[in-house]
């Protein structure tokens, strides 16, 4: 990539929880859900966001489309501050950019046929004529795998796979320039999912498609990122690009995370050294001080406790937030 | 010895008053106590239909039309047979399951506490205080760092991965003999995984707990179980050995399994995937082999007649013509060279 045009800025973005509790159900603190997170997206490129489950992945996809009110901080869209502008041209911006939920159950609406739920959302954001939808719904339907004889049944009448794909075909027949896909391929089985990834790649060729890709499988993220950001407690640990970042992982969190990949191969079962990451996740309305990381990090140090690290560019285009690189 | 579980030709028809067809045929399953036992396949290949019959839990257009599933614990059980107020009490007591969908077996209404400790009510006997640090050991154990706030919040304020945990949590909390993992993972990233994985074991060990572990993922397959079934549009197609499937491998289906595993994690632009899609039951093949449309392998006879479950060695079965052909062969060729 040379000309990075950027579609997405995501500046010092905040969601705070309240945490109600006693008799009154007063707000006894906050969840810090994601906690002052910046990046960019460029057009026409896949970045993923990857971290342990609840540090705030999902949270911070469903912030960016404003389904949780941010509590801080801006989102621009091709300049555009999503935080700011009105609803009804909200409204118009959103048919741009669709969210894949990581939860298809509940999701699709289970009193629609699957014909239904593909043609509503181009009927209602009048991109086709009722004859022109039932073209692209069988389309589609087969893109994903499906067949047109699916096209009458309904979600529950799915396996849970087929479910998944009844979600992406939903959000990507509007054609959309940016998509967040939220552990949109993590219920497939190696050979759909392989043919949905090279689905996603063939679209985002053809229409100059920008993902956001939140999983926490770092196979899939390896393949299919041109950069990737590592989350922790709400916080962002470490942004690179793909190679850079699997490469030469600098945070130890991503060290460990990566080295945590299971093997495919059961000869490499046994021989392979994997940083286990002593304790468990801190709790996120109460994190540590100093370095969110510390308490589960085998370079911690002093400083880590007193000083909260800076997010620095340690390499070109390669960001971390850890005391090791910031002497 | 009997088996634990003994699932027995079980066939599962498709039945309304328009269409009838059949959507799982002729699983044959043992496993033993303490015993962890795989199922794999493709999305659709009916992974999840066959667990639900083992608890009675199919929906309403579904039938079990034949076989059975025998659940051998101080008496033996037909659970097809059983009413839903017996299955009850087998469920959550000897028989606990971690559904695909956590908001499938959620309710959202209730608080994570009150689902949680609900088990317990009903089976074990003890009091408040005892349960509600019952509940918060269990919270930890699938690591769940703030376990006091999570008991008394809802489903919703939950992260995908962390009410997939509250469910393996809800299911290991009674100590079950059999404890059924439908896709347990998923959303779960590898650390988490590895705990969750060894947490199963953990109650193996110490339980006795059998384990059937529902899942496309190979890889679990390979850390945790002993013995796998692979299965494909409704049937199983090779069961063996974890080693054996692995480094064996029989069926041109499993084989394309492993190589698309192997294919991801480089950072090519195609990735290697069998060509076609699992069919839907609707779809299936009427005669022949179900895999035949997908088969690089496919001869005439894969499309007339069913392949038999051929033992290619001791302990490892596979359905697939090619191994009845290349006996022939050896055969032919023994009795050429002694004659
Ligand atoms: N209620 C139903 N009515 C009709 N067909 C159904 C019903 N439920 C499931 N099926 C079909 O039966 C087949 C097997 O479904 P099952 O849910 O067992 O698949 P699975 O192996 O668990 O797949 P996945 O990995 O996607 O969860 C699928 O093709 C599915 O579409
Ligand atoms: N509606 C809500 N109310 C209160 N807390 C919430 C809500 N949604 C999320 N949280 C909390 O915010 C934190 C981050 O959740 P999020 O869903 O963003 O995690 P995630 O990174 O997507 O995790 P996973 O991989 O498990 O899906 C979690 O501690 C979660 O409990
Ligand atoms: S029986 Fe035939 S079609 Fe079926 S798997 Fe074997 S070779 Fe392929
Ligand atoms: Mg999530
Ligand atoms: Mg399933």
């Amino acid at each position: 990539m040379s000309e990075e045009q950027v579609v997405l800025e995501v500046k010092h973005l905040k969601k705070y929880f309240p945490i109600k509790g006693g008799i009154l159900k007063r707000t006894q603190g906050h969840v810090k859900a994601v906690d002052d997170i910046s990046f960019d997206v460029r057009e026409n490129e896949t970045f993923s966001l990857v971290g342990e489950s609840g540090c705030g992945k999902s949270t911070t996809g469903r912030a960016i489309l404003r389904l949780h009110e941010p509590t801080d901080g801006d989102v621009l869209f091709n300049g555009e501050n999503l935080i700011d502008v009105s609803k009804s041209s909200f409204r118009h911006l959103r048919k741009d950019m669709q969210l894949i939920f990581q939860d298809p159950y509940s999701s699709l609406n289970p009193r629609m046929t699957v014909k239904k739920l593909l043609m509503e959302p181009l009927l209602t954001h009048k991109l086709a004529t009722p004859k022109e939808a039932e073209e692209k719904t069988v389309e589609m339907v087969e893109k994903v795998g499906l067949s047109t004889e699916h096209l009458d049944r309904y979600p529950h009448e799915f396996s849970g796979g087929q479910r998944q794909r009844i979600s992406i075909a939903r959000a990507l027949i509007l054609r959309p320039k940016l998509v967040i896909l939220d552990e949109a391929v993590s219920a497939l089985d190696v050979s759909i999912q392989s043919q949905i990834l090279n689905l996603l790649k063939q679209l985002q060729e053809e229409f100059q498609l920008t993902y956001i890709f939140i999983s926490h499988d770092l196979n899939v993220v390896k393949h299919l990122s041109d950069r990737v950001g590592v989350m922790y407690l709400g916080q962002m640990m470490e942004l690179a690009e793909t190679e850079a970042l699997y490469d030469n992982p600098l945070h130890p969190y991503t060290k460990a995370l990566l080295s945590a990949i299971p093997s495919i191969n059961p000869k490499e079962k046994e021989n392979k050294e994997r940083i286990i990451l002593q304790g468990d996740v801190p709790d996120p309305s109460d994190p540590p001080s100093g370095c969110p990381f510390r308490l589960r990090c085998p370079m911690a140090h002093d400083r880590c406790a007193e000083e909260i690290p800076r997010y620095i560019e340690a390499e070109r285009d390669h960001w971390v937030a850890c005391h090791l690189y910031d002497e | 010895m009997k088996p634990l579980l003994d699932i027995n030709r079980l066939n599962i028809d498709y039945q309304s008053n328009k269409k009838e067809f059949n959507i799982i045929k002729d699983i044959n399953i043992q496993i033993d106590e303490k015993m962890k036992y795989g199922i794999v396949g493709e999305s659709g290949s009916g992974k999840s239909l066959t667990s639900l019959a083992i608890l009675n839990l199919l929906p309403d257009a579904l039938k079990v039309d034949q076989g059975h599933i025998k659940l051998n614990t101080d008496s033996t059980k037909d659970l097809i047979t059983l009413s839903k107020k017996e299955m009850r009490k087998i469920r959550g007591n000897d028989i606990a399951m971690i559904f695909q969908e956590p908001m499938t077996a959620l309710d959202p209404v209730y608080t994570i506490e009150y689902q949680l400790l609900e088990v317990l009510k009903i089976h074990k006997n003890y009091s408040k205080k005892e349960m509600h640090q019952k509940g918060l050991d269990m919270l930890n154990k699938v690591g769940i760092s703030r376990s006091e706030q999570i008991m008394k919040a809802y489903p919703h304020e939950l992260s995908g991965g962390m009410r997939q945990r509250v469910m393996i949590a809800m299911a290991l909390i009674c100590e079950p003999k059999l404890l059924i993992a439908d896709e347990p993972t998923t959303a779960l990233d590898v650390t988490i995984q590895a705990q969750i994985l060894d947490l199963m074991n953990d109650l193996s060990e110490s339980h006795h707990t059998a384990i059937l572990m529902i899942t496309h993922d190979l890889g679990v397959i390979l850390e945790t179980c002993e013995r796998v079934a692979v299965m494909y549009a409704g049937q199983i197609v090779e069961e063996s050995t974890v080693e054996n499937i692995f480094e064996e491998a029989a069926h041109p289906y499993t084989k394309g399994l492993l190589s698309s595993i192997q294919s991801l994690g480089e950072r090519s632009n195609e990735l290697y995937s069998i060509p076609g899609n699992v069919p839907t039951p609707d779809n299936y093949q009427e005669l022949g082999c179900r895999f035949a449309t997908r088969c690089p392998f496919a001869m005439d006879k894969c499309y007339e007649q069913e392949p038999p479950m051929f033992e290619v060695q001791d302990d490892h079965a596979s359905k697939c013509w090619l191994h009845v052909e290349e006996a022939q062969d050896d055969e032919r060729r023994t009795s050429r060279a002694g004659s």
